[in-house]
């Protein structure tokens, strides 16, 4: 009140605190201030005092390394400008990237530069000197190493590192009583122990997915997140581009839930996971197994029945794989199966050569630790105390321990919990190797210093050992001396370092004895709910829960971000009366968990699932508190399935983020994204163009003396994997806008992944700017921003842009983003306007600034440079000379860009496709971003064969 | 005194007011009272009155237009753009002693002319190559040895600057003919470096517009001596068939990404 009648009192004037003459004495002070203060601040070069070898000021450099997930490598190249490492594209010679990348991959270089990462040693609440952690630890290693390391113990990940095994085994050769253990929250202890049962021994199978017609999987998703991803993903896609029917690969899948896997089968069923057992039995049963006949449901059994038809007709190249959720008993009858079917398998001594399973090992430590065996543990890279099951009370064991240290990137939930935390250097900053899952080595070399005081896994053992500290590079070097002779080593090492990949370093197909056929019993369906986890799409096992690229990236089916929610069956939410939303409380014996409902149509009924990964408490800035931990509910005996589940409502209701909704496009799935079958392509049913054609026009013709840009599609190939999305957000600089921004609608990923659902089977969709040659957005700019270039470029000049919103409103693909507000520039989420957050940004690309649109330029930064190299050479561009982010990542090629002006490109060969069609071609948009048409293989026998 | 109403209506411009009310019929009724009333009342206006309402007429023209002249008067000037402004660097390099004097070629500094996007200011190693002999003593390149010892880079102030929205790649322009001292102006003979171009984006596209005007043999391009010809009309039409295959330099995307 009285704020008020003094403004009214100084308004009329009655108490002037400034007299006219003074307020104009002011007021042109103001404006010569103005004018005279309107120049640019001033701008330093600095150049190198040294040049460093091969480097010129304004281009990139390339490196080739690998990069962990779960423990194994993937092979990368990494782009680096003036010293700082900005993209990650895969390496083509590496078998486990084959040239893609992954999500995990392409948001590398995020966490490197998160500003939450450790920086230095930390101890009694203090920030602490390495040389302080040495002198604590010195003298308990000398006493354990007198008694032959009794009391010492290592936790660790899964290893696969040949020079950091080697330093295990050379402590272990000092300290002979010390103990390691290990642990993988995203276990394949079942698979594993798969290969234990059928052949006596451990194995990996490594399956030939281009070599089979027909492939059945159970409960598995080999094109799932993991470290197989892009291998697998490559190969069954190339495997079903053959366009004759019997020489595509068909794809049999059944599951409890949505799994990529699941959505690109021709045919898919949904069963309560302890069912899929009985799924196996009947197959084998089939193949002539003499097992008990177990009961399904008819559905089932007719799928049961064409896929075993189908798999019996085509023997030597039909393979039957489980997943890591199923049994292990499952997968030794899988493993006969395949047997009895000359499947295209291979098998390999086991990359990781810990013969124990993981959660085995962790009930091992557990056990130590009460019997007083552990009085020093050293954790390295691992957090147990976030996902180790709940079961096995791991947290008290780790605190009953009187010394513990953590060495890890973050000050993560088990670094609160240690007497030390000491910190890792990221994957881009140190020496080491590291192998596929085939067993390819790579050298992992450091892209950057590192950012902060901290040491790599090898400092870290090399110091357990006391031995005189030589360098990582050394360490590495050593290990390698042996694969080749003294005089060779120098030109070896640089070829191996320049391939991304030790020569001939997979592992060695080994011949394993007949799978024996395991006595397996059918079982009947289990009572009340199960739990099915996975790892998930975003945040893997939630290591990487901390990277807001990984966050905000839409899951697939759900296109939830920021956070997990439980997936429930279409009909149990019926009859339980949940919407989309509704907070449910889980109950399980003792334990609840409260978790907001997501309805997935298709999944069977009677399950719940939902991914691991969220509900960190210790995770960042970004990562803390987002979604719901289920790590607590796991356990050891049965990680993956939970049953006995009750659901009860709560009562209220929780937020779901989800991006699709935002950018619904008008029109019907069908329309949106025809499906046809291979039979339909031989027949010749599909319609290259919509009826009608293109409409007449008052657009200006495009130009024909230069390239023509243009991009095509392949909905068949994808996977929904968002590899491009991440990629695309690497390349340019696309910010994220955090969980609030998203939910008012607003989301800045140039490149969006669309799932339309047909006949009950999702098909995903990946839609980035149609560079439409006629516009719609271009006309309603009032400014000329949104703009053709000669190339067929829609181009949006930021500079321009006035942030009328119009051609956002125009477009019919909705493909715009508006800066709501500074994302990139000034207001950007959580911590990511610090300094070294910036420390990623491509140089190359402009960087938005609040109130302009923005939208996929085609990656005309990669376009110029191109253009110019071909200029200043004289020539033309070559076919695949652009290679766009969404492109360079995607796992299966599913998408190709090229010049249209040149009549032997490959792109004109897709465009003229019969699959080929343009999305709401109907409109006359004539867009230069086309689709070929998604493509099953069904059995055309499907239902009609009887058992 | 009075003053005849059909003067005043002239001196005034009320003649067509005066018609229009009475319908353009003279009512001399009518007009004897006017005039009756403009006898006894004090005149309104001042006969500057209308020196002064032309002025404004004329005013409302010209000062938009003089300030819009203004406007551009500013920012192309030096104020502005930042031309012929010499600023002080850390060593008073000479462009004038090393390249007009010695005739070292600007890519012996400048190394990433031909490749990069950025030509590259030399690491403090190439002003060594010849100053670990040469004036190894002097105050003046004291900050370059000290740079050396110390591994300290020396921060240059930036002399050429463009927005961080423009990309302008050095390569592709020496690769078409574009010579050095076209944009840097008279190099050989700045003392201390000074912006010669304003840099603006309508002068960029003076050239983007017509290159031929600007091109000169690749073999000359990095020639600070070199001037343009009498008949660089002809000669540019003929370069720019030579050496250009891009005929739309001034597409958006060409410089803004």
């Amino acid at each position: 009140m009285k704020a008020t009648r003094t403004t009214r009192h100084s308004l009329h004037g009655l108490d002037p605190a400034l007299d006219r003459r003074a307020a104009l004495k002011l007021f042109m002070t103001g404006v010569a201030a103005t004018l005279a203060s309107c120049g640019r601040p001033p701008e330093e070069v600095v150049p190198y005092v040294q040049m460093p070898e091969r480097e010129t000021p304004g281009l990139p450099l390339l490196f080739a390394s690998a990069l962990p997930l779960a423990g194994y490598g993937r092979g990368v190249i990494v782009t680096s400008v003036e010293g700082r490492p900005i993209k990650i594209e895969g390496n083509p010679r590496h078998p486990a990237s084959l040239g893609s990348t992954d999500v995990y991959g392409e948001a590398t270089v995020l966490s490197l530069y998160d500003p939450d990462r450790s920086k230095a040693p930390y101890s009694d609440n203090r920030t602490q000197s390495w040389s302080a952690f040495e002198a604590a630890l010195r003298p308990r290693l000398d006493r354990h190493r007198a008694k032959q390391g009794e009391g010492l113990a290592v936790l660790t990940g899964r290893i696969t590192s040949p020079s950091m095994l080697a330093q295990f085994e050379s402590l272990k050769r000092s300290m002979p009583q010390m103990k390691r253990y290990r642990y993988e929250p995203i276990d394949d202890d079942a698979i594993r122990n798969g290969t234990k049962l059928a052949f006596g021994r451990l194995a990996t199978a490594l399956p030939r997915f281009t070599d089979a017609r027909i492939v059945l999987t159970l409960d598995a998703d080999p094109i799932g997140a993991g470290p197989e991803q892009i291998r697998y993903a490559r190969q069954i896609a190339d495997a079903r581009r053959a366009q004759v029917p019997t020489n595509s690969l068909r794809l049999y899948s059944a599951e409890p839930d949505w799994s990529l896997t699941g959505a690109l089968a021709d045919h898919r069923v949904a069963l309560r996971p302890e069912l899929i057992r009985n799924l196996a039995i009947e197959v084998a049963r089939g193949l002539g197994a003499p097992l008990e006949q177990a009961t399904l449901p008819d559905e089932i059994r007719r799928f049961a029945a064409a896929a075993t038809a189908d798999i019996q007709a085509r023997r030597g190249a039909a393979l039957v794989m489980a997943g890591p959720r199923q049994p292990a008993e499952v997968h030794a009858l899988c493993h006969w199966i395949d047997a009895q079917l000359q499947a295209p398998v291979d098998f390999i001594a086991s990359v990781d050569p810990d013969a124990k399973s993981h959660n085995e090992s962790l009930r091992t430590f557990v056990s130590d630790v009460r019997g007083g065996h552990v009085e020093t543990l050293i954790i390295l890279d691992a957090n147990p105390l976030y996902n180790a099951p709940g079961s096995l009370g791991v947290g008290e064991a780790i605190r009953a321990v009187p010394f513990r240290a953590h060495f890890g990137g973050f000050r993560d939930e088990t670094a609160r919990h240690c007497t030390w935390h000491l910190p890792l250097t990221h994957a881009l900053e140190h020496w080491s190797d590291i192998r596929a899952f085939d067993g390819t080595a790579s050298i992992i070399q450091p892209l950057i210093l590192p950012l902060y005081d901290s040491r790599d896994p090898h400092q870290i053992l090399a110091m357990l050992e006391a031995e005189a500290r030589s360098p990582t590079l050394d360490i590495i070097r050593n290990q390698w001396k042996s694969a080749v002779s003294e005089k060779g080593l120098a030109d070896w090492w640089r070829q191996t370092l320049h391939d991304g990949v030790v020569a001939n370093s997979a592992f060695e197909k080994i011949s394993l004895p007949t799978a024996g056929l395991p006595s397996l019993a059918p079982v009947t369906a289990a009572e009340g709910f199960t739990l099915a986890l996975a790892s998930d799409p975003a945040v893997f096992d939630g290591g990487m829960a901390n990277n807001a690229w990984l966050q905000e990236c839409p899951k697939p089916f759900t296109s939830q971000v920021w956070g997990n929610a439980l997936h429930v069956a279409e009909s149990d939410a019926r009859a339980l009366g949940v919407r989309d939303g509704d907070v449910l409380q889980l109950r399980h014996g003792e334990a609840t968990l409260e978790m907001p409902a997501l309805i997935s149509k298709g999944q069977a009924a009677g399950v719940l699932s939902t991914t691991l990964g969220y509900g960190r408490t210790d995770a960042g800035t970004i990562g803390t508190g987002i979604g719901v931990d289920v790590y607590p509910w796991r356990n050891a005996d049965s990680p993956w399935l939970i049953d006995h589940v009750t659901i009860t409502r709560a009562g209220h209701r929780a937020e779901l983020l989800q991006t699709q909704h935002f950018f619904d496009l008008e029109g019907e799935a069908e329309q949106l994204q025809p499906r046809l079958t291979l039979a339909d392509l031989v027949g010749g049913k599909f319609q290259v163009e919509r009826p009608g054609g293109n409409p007449p026009t008052l657009y200006p013709p495009s130009h024909d003396d230069t390239y023509k840009w243009a991009m095509s599609i392949d909905a068949s190939a994808c996977i929904g994997c968002n590899a491009c999305v991440v990629a695309c957000q690497a390349e340019n600089n696309i910010p994220v806008v955090g969980p609030d921004e998203i939910a008012m609608g607003r989301d800045m990923h140039w490149m969006r992944i669309d799932h339309y659902v047909v006949d009950a089977r999702p098909g995903f969709s990946p839609t980035p700017c149609m560079h439409c040659e006629h516009a719609p957005c271009e006309p309603v700019c009032p400014v000329a921003a949104s703009i053709h270039d000669s190339e067929g470029l829609n181009v949006q000049v930021y500079n321009r842009c006035v942030g009328t919103r119009f051609c956002e409103s125009n477009c019919p693909y909705k493909v715009r983003r508006f800066n709501f507000a500074g994302y990139a520039d000034g207001q950007e989420y959580g911590n990511l306007g610090e300094d070294i957050a910036k420390a990623v940004f491509n140089p190359n690309v402009s960087v938005r600034g609040r109130g302009v649109m923005e939208k996929c330029t085609y990656c005309v930064q990669r376009i110029s440079v191109a253009r110019r190299a071909a200029e200043r050479e004289g020539r033309v561009i070559r076919e695949g000379e652009v290679v766009t982010a969404c492109q360079a990542a995607c796992p299966t090629q599913a998408i190709h860009f090229g010049d249209m002006s040149d009549p032997h490109s490959r792109i004109n060969a897709l465009r003229a496709d019969p699959r080929s069609y343009s999305l709401l071609g109907e409109l006359g948009t004539r867009p230069r971003t086309t689709y070929l048409a998604r493509l099953q293989n069904p059995n055309p026998d499907y239902g009609k064969a009887r058992t | 005194m009075p003053v005849a109403a059909a003067e005043l209506d002239a001196r005034l411009g009320t003649k067509d007011f005066h018609s229009r009310l009475t319908g353009g019929v003279s009512t001399p009724g009518i007009g004897r009272g006017l005039a009756a009333v403009r006898a006894c009342m004090p005149h309104l206006f001042r006969p500057v009155a209308d020196t002064a309402a032309r002025s404004v007429l004329v005013a409302i023209v010209v000062v938009p237009l003089l300030a819009i002249g203004l406007a551009y008067w500013v920012s192309a000037s030096e104020h502005v753009t930042g031309e012929e402004i010499t600023l002080d660097q850390p060593v008073p390099f000479s462009h004038a002693h090393h390249v007009g004097g010695l005739g070292l070629d600007c890519r012996y500094c400048h190394t990433g002319v031909e490749t990069s996007p950025v030509a590259g200011i030399p690491p403090t190693h190439t002003c060594m190559t010849c100053h670990s002999q040469l004036y190894t003593q002097t105050a003046m390149l004291a900050p370059i040895r000290k740079s050396l010892a110390e591994g300290h880079p020396i921060h240059w102030n930036k002399v050429n600057r463009l927005p961080a929205y423009v990309y302008f790649d050095h390569s592709i322009h020496v690769a078409k003919g574009i010579g050095c001292t076209t944009c840097h102006g008279d190099v050989a003979n700045m003392p201390l470096m000074r912006q010669a171009a304003p840099l603006t984006m309508g002068w960029c596209l003076d050239c983007h517009r017509n290159p031929a005007a600007k091109m000169r043999p690749v073999s000359e391009v990095f020639d600070p001596h070199w001037k343009f010809p009498d008949d660089q009309a002809e000669r540019g039409v003929i370069l720019a068939h030579q050496y250009l295959d891009n005929k739309h330099l001034t597409d958006c995307s060409i410089c803004h990404r």
